[in-house]
């Protein structure tokens, strides 16, 4: 099985079903870009080129100028950046008192936080729907931050609380221990030490609101309030789709969080896979 | 965070015990007792507000008749479990329901064989191997599911879509040039499914991945002087060992794949004929598209329903592990 520790084993066999299994995995993430830098003119050819040549940048100008752009981009990062930190400012209080402190009620809490995050959104989306068109919050880009919280506010606790329980508790102690008021040891031995699990929760939590499709979707109903997702799907140009143009939208749109991800993808993968599965 | 030890005694940060004897101190005691509910009293108003209240709403709204007018005079009478029993004696629920269930069981059979054998891949390569496979599937993972979706629409075009191509090239299946997969109801859920699973398999495969490390050497060296094949040491160590996660694993895939919503929505809004209309996707039509709000909320808290075992087994495996010190 693990053939790390097995000296003399050949690995070429497995090597190179790794190198296609890589291929197949990644091929749609390639088209993705391999279509979108095409000529527009090549796009549509019966026996599809493989490799994009010559480059290309029209059908980005093409999805660019489709509609208003940045005014969408503004809409989503206004959108998914006010989620965000306003999650973080909530969450930031409970994740250290679920990791740190035991209380009444803490248990039910923990409990409650796993359940609230196994509730569809596609069911959560009829009561927010009404509770916002009462208050005349419908197709007002501010008011998707309320339906955003419902999934990033659980998630950050969560996660957070996972960042916390990993700092050695014995830092805070001996703090404690020379005289440092608890506001003060969490200032300068937590908060430095909890800044990177911060990032990474902020990152990841920001991404599940940039990619969200259905409360954008239903939620927002003029053009020029569109978030970037429902821009994507609504695509079309007056001839009909334009296969290079959306493709090139949709790399535009998964771009930054392509890069975003590998960046990060050390701590976050690792915090995410144990996290789900184990807390 | 990584680790699949047991987690050590939860411990809190208490001050050194030494009992208070000042005003000041006693003071300061009471402070660091109420501490923790001060930090999570935030929390609880948001949660009452954004996730609680509606909750509540739309179990209320299950019990009402709101229809369009409702929706203008904000009045909508109570019907009691009318919503209900229209629903469960409709056909069409019982079909969605059955349908739901089978992308499910599509969804999660498919990536647990082929995230388990991806991960047993990326312990057997070269090092240059296992980080060009695992850059590649946090790759497919990050990618947002829109985007996806858009792809797989785009893949599977009937005149150009690339996948057609190939298949026809192959040549096992015939001819595929000009093959619409969305005319037919099973073969648009085929793609839907294998969607959620390429989406998916990257959390799967990488999470048992790291779950395998954990499995000691020794085991399978031990194993291996005494004569085993690999396949025995798979079935005989790997997975018993990897039991545990593997059974959270299928309790949180099948509660992602009944909530999946957008891969539909994108590639078929439920359709043709509504052949690929799941739960999510049903509530979602019934409410937005009917106009049967009270309807579509008794929906959803079916699916609610139907999900909260599965999300109740999840807790509880949680909380046995240790791992959530409660």
């Amino acid at each position: 099985m693990r053939a790390a520790g097995a000296p003399g084993r050949k690995r070429t066999v497995p090597n190179v079903v790794a190198v296609l299994v890589s291929m197949v995995v990644i091929f749609p993430v390639y088209w993705m870009f391999a279509t979108a830098l095409k000529e527009p003119g090549k796009i549509l050819s019966a026996t599809p080129e493989f490799i994009p040549w010559p480059l290309s940048l029209e059908n980005f100008s093409t999805a660019l100028t489709h509609g208003s752009f940045l005014h969408y981009v503004r809409n989503s990062l206004l959108v998914s950046v006010s989620t965000v930190l306003i999650s973080l400012v909530i969450a930031l209080g409970a994740s250290i008192a679920l990791a740190r402190f035991r209380f009444i009620g803490r248990r039910a809490f923990l409990v409650g936080l796993v359940l609230i995050q196994m509730v569809p959104g596609s069911a959560m989306v009829i009561p927010l729907y009404l509770m916002l068109r009462s208050v005349g919050a419908i197709d007002f880009v501010p008011g998707l931050v309320i339906t955003y919280m419902t999934f990033v506010l659980p998630f950050t606790i969560w996660t957070l609380r996972g960042f916390v329980v990993g700092i050695p508790l014995e830092l805070e102690e001996a703090a404690m221990v020379d005289g440092c008021g608890r506001l003060r040891a969490f200032w300068h031995i937590q908060l430095p030490l909890l800044a990177p699990g911060i990032v990474a929760t902020s990152i990841f939590a920001f991404i599940s609101a940039w990619d969200d499709y259905l409360f954008a979707y239903v939620f927002l109903k003029s053009q020029s309030n569109y978030t970037l997702p429902v821009w994507l799907v609504s695509f079309q140009t007056s001839d009909g789709i334009d296969n290079g143009a959306t493709i090139a939208a949709s790399a535009i749109f998964s771009l930054p969080v392509l890069i975003v991800f590998l960046l990060v993808q050390r701590r976050l993968v690792g915090g995410m896979t144990s996290g789900a599965v184990k807390g | 965070m990584t680790s699949l030890t047991q987690a050590p005694e939860p411990r809190t940060a208490t001050p050194p015990p030494t009992p208070p004897r000042t005003g000041q101190e006693v003071r300061a005691h009471r402070i660091a007792r109420l501490t923790p509910y001060g930090l999570i009293v935030p929390s609880v108003i948001a949660f009452v507000a954004v996730l609680g209240y509606p909750l509540v709403r739309l179990a209320w709204l299950s019990v009402q008749d709101f229809g369009p007018r409702s929706l203008f005079t904000g009045e909508a009478p109570f019907v009691g479990i009318d919503n209900f029993t229209r629903v469960l004696g409709d056909s069409d629920f019982w079909f969605t329901l059955l349908r739901t269930l089978v992308v499910s069981v599509g969804c999660v059979g498919s990536l647990m064989i082929i995230g388990f054998l991806l991960a047993s891949l990326l312990r057997q390569v070269s090092g240059w191997a296992r980080v060009m496979l695992s850059v590649c599937l946090v790759l497919v993972w990050a990618m947002p599911m829109v985007s996806a979706a858009m792809i797989w629409r785009w893949l599977f075009e009937p005149q150009y879509g690339v996948l057609n191509w190939v298949i026809s090239q192959l040549g096992i299946f015939g001819d595929f040039s000009a093959h619409d997969w969305f005319s037919s109801p099973r073969q648009a859920l085929f793609l839907i499914i294998a969607l959620i699973v390429w989406k998916g398999l990257p959390f799967v495969a990488l999470t048992l991945y790291a779950a395998m490390g954990q499995i000691p050497d020794d085991l399978y060296e031990a194993a291996g002087l005494d004569g085993a094949g690999r396949w025995s040491m798979a079935r005989h160590i790997t997975l018993p060992i990897l039991g545990p996660v593997l059974a959270v694993l299928v309790l949180l895939e099948v509660i992602w794949s009944v909530n999946s919503f957008t891969p539909f929505w994108v590639l078929t809004q439920g359709g043709p004929d509504g052949g690929t209309t799941t739960l999510g996707v049903y509530s979602y039509l019934e409410a937005f598209t009917r106009n049967d709000y009270g309807g579509g909320a008794a929906i959803a808290i079916l699916t609610v329903v139907l999900l909260a075992a599965l999300a109740v087994l999840y807790v509880r495996r949680l909380f046995a592990q240790g791992e959530v010190e409660a």
